[in-house]
Parts: structure tokens; sequence; C-alpha cells
């Protein structure tokens, strides 16, 4: 029986040689080093400027911008990866070539997954020690041993928020008749998961739970202050805010993305307006470990689907 | 002692449904049909016909709706893995991979064989030389014609080295001279003792080349049979068409071969009679003419053509007759 190494080895050679994976990897690597030095650069100048300190250690320094830049290029590369995987196969007629063949559908598309788990593993890497190697360029700053150990976890996680994309690219690409319908489909998906559920979240928990008590006075003169709310006042804001916060999440956890910010802020030790190193390594992993499990759970699902929809599909 | 046919293809009311939004479109329709070992069987009939389905539904890669079918003894559902893997299979609209070479492209296919490495190279090479190929084994594929990715896709089908081989519009695209080499090549691989199914629209262009033929429309087999057989058929029911060549009265022997049984009609040419009959009366005119004192230089039947078979059968004109 013909193996599923055969396949993943073909396959697996056939994305790293290709033009779209070496320039994926290249242009990323060359708009980071841009990007870090720009933003490191500006905010340097700022924080001189107002006076305010620098976050300290590697981690304090570069971390919110090796994962934000993470957060793009991992999904880009699994729908990159995934989007023509089998509608690619289908137009070119190598799926009817090789389906004519003694081998089974499930050892073709077993190792197209094995194949690209690989190749996705190859370029979040090559993008992450890209990142790593010059942040501690642009910085001057070198990681601790710990630091390192919370980057390999991050690169560890990030394979995997890729491989969730590369999922729902294949489902789409398995599903759809051309690449360019899974390609704009992909595409469109990751656009709403990344900026418009985010906005749509804000607006809800806006709606359901504006905040009151907060008076603003306008003054002769055209000078706006704030009123200073009672402690009562205060406590009210502080759960209206608590309510915002939880129904902008209950909204936004229905994307890979903000499960993989959550990770990433748990294991790089940072979480939203500032560093916060004071969870270990240990326990960023029991904190982060439901957000490990939906993205685990999206890959596994939307391969199976594309699995049991390829083993279904007709010839013709 | 009359040998009994063995037959590498055999189905029993296959059938096959395609249902698409609410619709049901069927593909083929109740099929029984045979091929015997070692022929070269064209599967002819117009676009939609379903031959490409029948051929999907042989190699496994489309189930039947409902019927049976076997081939080389194996089930068609049970045991598709089987005859992919001993039935070349060329499909149609086939693909390679376009940036590998040709020779990367059958090392791929034939590590999907499970060939063994040691008799992949002897092998490949050996089918790049029999397809013409092998001068350009280290071209990309990309850089192929219609013609050589033609024959690209029948060493991919011989590759495993078949027994039967079933392939799906193999002459479309091709120009004058890559139909005539294929042609060369399914004699060459028939007289090997492969059982060739040739799938085509295009009559004319491997027609001539088989020993039987089905011709389906419409999902089902209008006629099936050795050409020879059919032939004859046709000519017991459409008539004889009988050339005579004659030094003498041709309107005499005209005359009196007008009033003979069966005979429904009579021209005459210049030195010539067309007789249309309903029997073969090739005797009786050479008896006739003989007491007439007419002398006939040559007299012959002028057998229907596969042009013939097929317009009558796909027109549905012979069960109308």
């Amino acid at each position: 029986m013909p193996s599923v190494y055969t396949v993943a080895s073909r396959e697996f050679s056939d994305i790293i040689h290709s033009k779209r994976f070496i320039i994926l990897v290249a242009v990323f690597s060359i708009v980071f080093m841009v990007g870090m030095a720009s933003i490191y650069l500006t905010v340097l100048s700022m924080a001189q400027g107002l006076g305010i300190a620098m976050p300290t250690g590697f981690l304090g320094r570069a971390a919110s911008i090796i994962a934000s830049s993470m957060s793009y290029f991992a999904p880009i590369v699994g729908i990159a990866l995934g989007c023509d995987a089998i509608s690619g196969e289908r137009e070119k007629g190598t799926l009817k070539t090789i389906l004519a063949q003694p081998i089974y559908r499930d050892t073709f598309i077993t190792g197209k997954f094995i194949a690209a788990i690989l190749a996705v593993s190859i370029a979040v890497s090559i993008a992450s020690l890209v990142n790593v190697g010059g942040s501690i360029v642009i910085l001057g700053v070198t990681p601790t041993s710990e630091d390192i150990a919370r980057l390999a976890l991050f690169i560890v996680f990030s394979i995997l928020y890729a491989i969730s994309y590369y999922g729902i690219a294949i489902l789409l690409s398995t599903i759809a008749r051309r690449t360019t319908q899974s390609v704009i489909v992909s595409v469109t998906l990751w656009a709403i998961f990344t900026f418009a559920i985010p906005i749509i979240a804000s607006l809800v928990a806006y709606m359901y739970r504006p905040i009151t008590g907060i008076e603003i006075i306008q003054r002769p003169g055209g000078n706006v202050t704030i009123r200073r709310p009672s402690p009562e006042e205060m406590q009210r804001i502080i759960e209206q805010t608590r309510a915002r916060a939880t129904i902008t999440e209950a909204i936004n956890s229905i994307t890979p993305n903000y499960h993989f910010t959550k990770i990433i802020q748990y294991i790089l030790g940072f979480m939203q307006g500032g560093l916060n190193q004071s969870l270990s390594i240990y326990q960023g992993l029991v904190s982060a470990w439901p957000n490990i499990l939906v993205l685990v759970l999206v890959a596994c699902i939307t391969l199976i689907a594309s699995y049991m929809v390829f083993i279904r599909q007709e010839a013709r | 002692m009359t040998s009994i046919p063995e037959y590498v293809i055999e189905t029993y009311g296959l059938t096959k449904v395609y249902r698409s939004g609410g619709g049901a479109v069927v593909a083929v329709d109740k099929l029984d049909f045979t091929v015997e070992k070692s022929s070269i069987f064209g599967l002819l009939g117009p676009n939609g016909a379903g031959k490409t389905t029948l051929l999907m539904m042989l190699t496994g890669l489309t189930l039947p709706t409902n019927g049976s079918g076997r081939v080389l003894g194996y089930d068609i559902v049970r045991e598709s893995r089987e005859i992919r893997r001993r039935v070349g299979f060329l499909p149609e609209g086939f693909g390679f991979y376009e940036h590998l070479t040709a020779e990367q492209n059958l090392e791929y296919i034939a590590a999907l064989n499970d060939i063994p490495k040691p008799e992949r190279r002897k092998r490949i090479e050996d089918i790049l030389s029999l397809v013409g190929l092998y001068e350009v084994k280290n071209r990309r594929v990309s850089s192929f014609s219609r013609g050589m990715k033609q024959r690209l896709g029948i060493a991919q089908a011989l590759i495993k080295d078949p027994e039967l081989l079933l392939l799906d519009e193999p002459t479309a695209g091709l120009d004058p001279e890559g139909s005539r080499a294929f042609k060369d090549l399914v004699l060459k691989l028939n007289s090997e003792g492969r059982t060739i199914v040739l799938s085509t629209h295009l009559l004319f262009e491997v027609g001539p080349l088989c020993s039987s033929i089905a011709i389906m429309n419409r999902g089902r087999i209008v006629v099936q049979g050795r050409v020879k057989d059919l032939i004859s058929k046709l000519m017991s029911e459409v008539g004889y068409k009988i050339y005579v060549e004659v030094r003498g009265d041709l309107g005499k022997l005209a005359s009196a071969l007008t009033g003979m049984e069966g005979v429904r009609g009579v021209r005459i040419g210049v030195d010539s009679l067309y007789v249309d009959s309903t029997r073969d009366i090739r005797v009786d005119i050479v008896k006739i003419a003989s007491d007439m004192k007419v002398e006939i230089s040559s007299i012959r039947v002028e057998e229907p053509s596969l042009e013939d078979l097929f317009i009558r059968y796909y027109r549905g004109e012979a069960s109308n007759a």
C-alpha cells in the first residue's frame, strides 16, 4: 500500500520549494524588521519626551510586537498553504491522475495534512527566529533562559494557530469547486475574525452595557472636565466595565485569533495594557489551557470535516 | 469447438444517478455490458452519453447508485483498489505536476503504485521510450505540448504494467501526427495481449482500431458487439447495396432484376448497376446475367461503414426499423 509518507514527502517538497512559500517568509521577515525598528524608535522617542521609563527585559520590550506580528503571519501562512490544497489539485487535473492509482483517499489527504503541518512549522519557526533575532539586534537586549523557554512555547502555539487556519482553508478548498472561491472565502473569514468581530463585540457590549455615571461638564471657554464620581458610582462603573469586557470576550471567543492572543498573553507573560511577568511558565500554561484546547479543537474539527467531505466527494 | 469468451469487464444493471439542487440526472442507466479479453473495445457516444461516468464507476472513483460490476474479476465497489492496482486508467481532463519533469511525475506515480525502488528507474525509462518521451524525460511538464502530455498520460497508465487499459478521450486535442502515433501505440499494446478500452466521441479517430464497440447514448448502451457482426446485422436491417459492373445491355438486366423478390430498387449508372436489396442476391444476379448473355466484370456488396453504424444506432433508428 502506498504510504502516507510518499504523498507527504512530495507535497512537503512542493511547498517548501514553491515561490509562494519563500516569498511569504521573506516578505514577512523584511516587513517585520522594518516595522520593529520604526515602532521601537517611535516609542523610545515618545517615552524620552514624556519622561516615562521603558519596559525592562527582552520580552518586556519585544513581546507585544512579536506576538502581534505573528497574529497576522500565522493565519496568512495557514490560508496560503491550505486554500488550494484540494481545489488546486482538482483544477490542474492532478487529483484525477492520483486517484486513478491504488491509493485510498484518506492516505492522500493525510499525507497533505502532515506535509502542511511540517511546512507550517518551518515557516513559523523561521519567522519567529527572524523576529527574535531582529529584536535582539534592534533592541540590544539579550533574552534570558526563561525568555527562550517562553519563546519556544510561543513558537509551538503559533504553529497550532497557523494549523487551525490551515484547517479552515483546506476545508473550504475541499468544498469549493475553484481555488479562487476558497481563497476569497478564507481571506474574508480571516478579515471578519481579525477586524470585524472585535468591532462588533465592542458595539454589542456598548449597546447592552452602556457605562453611566460619568458626567462630562463643559465649562465656559470650551474647557471640558469629568466630574469625579462618588464611591458608589465608581463601583457601578467598574461593574459595568467588567460586564462589557465579559460580553466583548464572549463574542470574540468565537474566533481563533482571540484564543491565540490569550495564550500568548499568558505564555509570554504580558497582559493587555502592561507587562505581567508574575505568571510562571507553568501558571501561564494552566491559565491558557482552555484557549489551547479551543485551538486544538478548531484544527481537529476542520481537518476531520475536510477529510470527511473529501472521502465522500464524487469524482466527475 | 467454439471458445467461450473471457470477459475483463462485466456490468449488470449498473446505474448512476447524480443528485444536485433537488434534481436528479441519470448519467448511466441500467447498463449491462461486457468487454472481451485482449480486444480493443470502443466505447462510443456523444458528449454527455455517460461514458466517463461509466469508466469512473469501473475504477471505483464514483460509486454506482445501483447494479454491480466486475473488472478483471474484482468487484467495482468492494475491491476498487485492487482494480486500480491492475488497470491503467487515463481519465479525461487528467493533469500532471507541471513544475516536475516527466520522469519525476512518473517516479511519483510509480511510488503510489508501490513499485519497488530498484525496478522503478528501468520501468520508467522503458515506458518513456515506448511513448516516445525518453529524450525529454528531464524536461518540465509545463514545457510539453498537448500531444506530449497525452503520451505522458498513457505512460502513467502503463507504469503498473496493466492487463487492461481504460483510456478516456485519448485523442482529444491531438494533431494528425500525434493521433497516428497514438493508434500505432494502441495496436502495439494490444499485440502484447492487453485489453484496451477507448472511450471517445471522436468515432473516426479510434473506431477503425476497435474489434468490438458499444454505442452509448443518454446513459444507455444502444448497441454492442463485434464490429463485423454489427455491420452484418446492420446490413440485414437496412439492406444490401450491391454494385455490379456490367458489359452489355444494362437496361435489360436492370428490368430483369427489378422484379426479383427482395429487390427494392435498381439504379443505372454509366457501366454499372446499383441494386438495393433486402438480402444478398449476388448469386442470383450472376445467374440472370449469364442467362441474358450480359457480361459482369465485377460484383460486390458495399458494406456500411462504422459511421453508418454509429449514425443509425445513435439516432435510435435501429429500434424503429
